[in-house]
């Protein structure tokens, strides 16, 4: 991810000032963060000793077997999905693909309520059943089984898009050659699919892992009690509930090491490129028998996935939804979400570009690393690690959390977008660097001239996926924003999950189907936006 | 006249050393064959400044060229390919040979794609354009750079048999009436007969007179 090989040969144009804002970038969120690990660090060693409730122990091994199953399951799931859609010719093939890809920025909030609207004691499944037969049809939501079920719904789909692209990426001849051989079905996919498929799974797993490892809206949503919750969720209680911050550092700084190992194996593996644009499938089709079970299992990914999204939209679009629009709160929430969103989504941006352009015009792997690492600090240090370290931070200076909040909640955002912003806009602009940086040397265009004239014009379309993706991501957090939130300092999710508390769920399905429909426009819209307005290739 | 003595160049880890030397007329194409691996490229860029030799003297009319950065040096390079931006019409990609805020850089455009025999393509994506066509471009775009000295690099290798030819006459063209010193890598040794006042074959890290 971070060490990528590039040429002895390579001529990169001459950067020192791009060189430089991605290191002061890059300087600046790691100290950012490591300010935040002092913080936490030194409320651990001040605070006076109390005899901290938390069991760390068992949240370790809750937390982990809760990962571990959900990248299982996901991997399987996800290959199975990606099989059958590489295989399968069908209209609105492409609108099949684009609701995978939208698994990414689905908030877990709005995935773990959609379920419940389908399976839960009032969803679509039992009310169906009563009806039906006058017995009810229950399905086990709260507990280990629900979270699972949301994680790989979100997981799997994630894992689907990503190896789609790869099986996409066959190279025509080796299809062909596979063909005029006469592989069957499971041949093909031992001897063609699986060599491009396996080089991209332990780097999947352990991303997959971290998601679930790290997830917050899910867990507190389904966790159903303290038998069931995870480290995030435990923290978060731990702050608001228990007022115990020894057990909150304790286990932000376990969450912490934990993370970072998983991360430091994982960067052995091959990286994994993000993967939101179209599809296209081969004109080779397998046997009957095949197809069929490609058809069955295409069928199951598309009504798990579709069908806790549709019974929101459905739940929540109605008369319910005037209700909500007629409290001054909610379009505060809406307001301060949509802001929020923009705002950190335009930051992730304009971080990623530096950072992504200081790296691309260096050809020294050590210092592509050294500006590139701090942007996936949010991977070892998580949306509610972060919060309490910012939290920490802000008591600490003196400040009120709610006077802080904004600023604080933006620029989290922000940090837990890079990631993923960067691993989209690096790869494009260090590919222009290399195949055209000699051309660029010998022209002798300057930075801007560069940016405006090559760069931008050819990253349009990554650059809109950013956005997106960092829109969606502040739009659905509730990590970040349940430490810091306050009456007035709301965000819809915040709105959303404090409905479910108060046993308002219709408030909370129109939420939940407003944010939905938020996403799905952002999602779609905004890379195709700017796209149009940059992309020379579209 | 453009002048090398003895520029001593190893790739890094290389075991092959390169000690070339050659000399170079203004409007005069100058040949350097050699077969695949033979170190084209790298004689074109240490020549371009991509590569810095570890010793020896590249002079232009006397001035020292080394110290120059790729930028600086009077120089243009046609490559095989990847020689346009090909998201960028044929007038934008022409207008990154001319310095920013260019007075009428529209004639001057306009004037260069005319010299190279494509009065009509100025609006088109440089990926519509045809191979040959975009070599015509790129030299037209060497015409507003105005530098003394074009570097070709395998420039006629992707090209269909009659574009080639046609490719060929403009370079000797263009090279006799601007004066160029144009020094002309290639493995084939057709281009190399139908143009080079002079030949060098490159053998064993060294340049030889033919």
């Amino acid at each position: 991810m971070l060490l990528s090989p590039r040429s002895s040969n390579l001529v990169l144009p001459h950067r020192p000032l791009r060189l430089l804002a991605g290191a002061a970038i890059a300087a600046a969120i790691a100290a950012l963060v490591a300010l935040v690990l002092l913080a936490i660090l030194a409320t651990a060693a001040g605070e006076p000793s109390r005899q901290s409730r938390v069991d760390v122990w068992h949240l370790v091994v809750m937390t982990s077997i809760q990962a571990g199953l959900t990248t299982i399951l996901s991997l399987l799931v996800g290959t199975a999905l990606a099989w059958a859609l590489n295989r399968l010719r069908f209209p609105g093939r492409d609108l099949v693909v684009g609701l995978f890809a939208s698994a990414i920025v689905t908030p877990g909030l709005i995935v773990a309520f959609g379920l419940l609207a389908v399976w839960g004691r009032a969803g679509w499944i039992n009310q169906a059943a009563l009806a039906l037969t006058g017995h009810p049809f229950e399905v086990p939501l709260f507990g280990l089984a629900g979270i699972l079920a949301a994680h790989v719904i979100l997981d799997a789909s994630f894992a689907a898009r990503i190896l789609l692209a790869r099986l996409d990426s066959i190279p025509e001849k080796r299809l062909k050659t596979g063909q005029s051989l006469g592989l069957g079905a499971w041949q093909r996919f031992t001897v063609i699919d699986w060599p491009m498929l396996r080089t991209t799974l332990p780097g999947l797993a352990a991303i997959i892992f971290l998601l679930a490892f790290t997830s917050f809206p899910i867990v507190l949503l389904l966790g159903g009690g303290p038998a069931n919750q995870t480290l995030e969720v435990a923290i978060y209680a731990a702050v608001r509930l228990d007022f115990d911050l020894n057990g909150a550092v304790t286990l932000a700084l376990v969450q912490i090491g934990i993370c970072s190992a998983v991360i430091l194996a994982a960067s052995a593996f091959a990286p994994i490129s993000a993967s939101t644009g179209g599809s296209t499938p081969p004109r080779w089709r397998d046997g009957a028998v095949a197809r069929i079970a490609q058809w069955v299992v295409l069928a199951f990914g598309i009504v798990g996935f579709a069908l806790p999204l549709l019974a929101i939209l459905i739940d929540g679009i109605g008369p319910g939804i005037l209700d909500v629009a007629s409290r001054e709160s909610f379009w505060k929430a809406l307001g301060t979400s949509l802001a929020l969103g923009s705002g950190s989504a335009i930051l992730t941006l304009l971080l990623a570009l530096g950072i992504g352009m200081g790296r691309a015009a260096s050809g020294r792997p050590l210092l592509r690393i050294g500006i590139g690492a701090p942007a996936y600090a949010y991977l070892a240090v998580p949306a509610v690690v972060l919060s309490l370290g910012a939290f920490l931070l802000v008591r600490n200076a003196g400040l009120l959390p709610e006077t802080a909040g904004p600023v604080v909640v933006l620029l989290a955002n922000g940090l837990l977008s890079l990631p993923f912003a960067l691993a989209t806009l690096a790869p494009p602009l260090d590919a222009i660097a290399e195949r055209r940086g000699r051309l660029i040397r010998s022209l002798g265009l300057g930075g801007w001239r560069q940016f405006m004239a090559v760069e931008w014009p050819l990253i349009g379309r990554e650059a809109g996926v950013v956005l997106a993706l960092s829109f969606c991501f502040s739009l659905g957090d509730l990590g970040v924003i349940a430490l810091f939130g306050t009456e007035d300092f709301t965000t819809l999710p915040l709105l959303m999950y404090r409905a479910l508390g108060a046993y308002r769920s219709n408030d909370a399905a129109a939420i939940a189907a407003l944010m939905l429909v938020i996403t799905i426009a952002a999602f779609v819209l905004l890379p195709k936006l700017v796209g149009k307005l940059t992309d020379a290739r579209s | 006249m453009l002048e090398a003595e003895h520029l001593r160049f190893t790739h890094p880890g290389a075991t092959r050393h390169f000690d070339l030397s050659f000399a170079a007329r203004p409007g005069e194409i100058t040949a350097v064959s050699g077969q695949s691996g033979a170190g084209k490229s790298t004689l074109l860029d240490l020549i371009a400044g991509f590569l810095q030799p570890q010793s020896g003297r590249l002079a232009l009319d006397g001035r020292d060229l080394l110290p120059l950065p790729p930028e600086q040096r009077p120089i243009s390079i046609l490559f095989q390919s990847e020689t346009l931006f090909e998201h960028l019409s044929a007038q934008q990609n022409l207008a990154l040979g001319l310095p920013r805020g260019a007075t009428e850089q529209q004639s001057k455009i306009a004037a260069a794609l005319n010299e190279v025999g494509l009065p009509g393509v100025l609006r088109q994506r440089a990926d519509t354009l045809s191979g040959g066509e975009k070599q015509r471009v790129a030299l037209a775009r060497t015409l507003l750079r105005d530098r003394p000295v074009l570097l070709l690099d395998e420039p006629f290798s992707a090209l269909d048999d009659e574009t080639r030819g046609t490719i060929r006459t403009l370079v000797k063209s263009l090279t006799e009436r601007h004066g160029w010193i144009t020094m002309l890598v290639s493995h084939h040794a057709d281009d190399v007969e139908a143009l080079a006042a002079r030949r060098y074959q490159l053998r064993d890290g060294m340049l030889f007179e033919s």
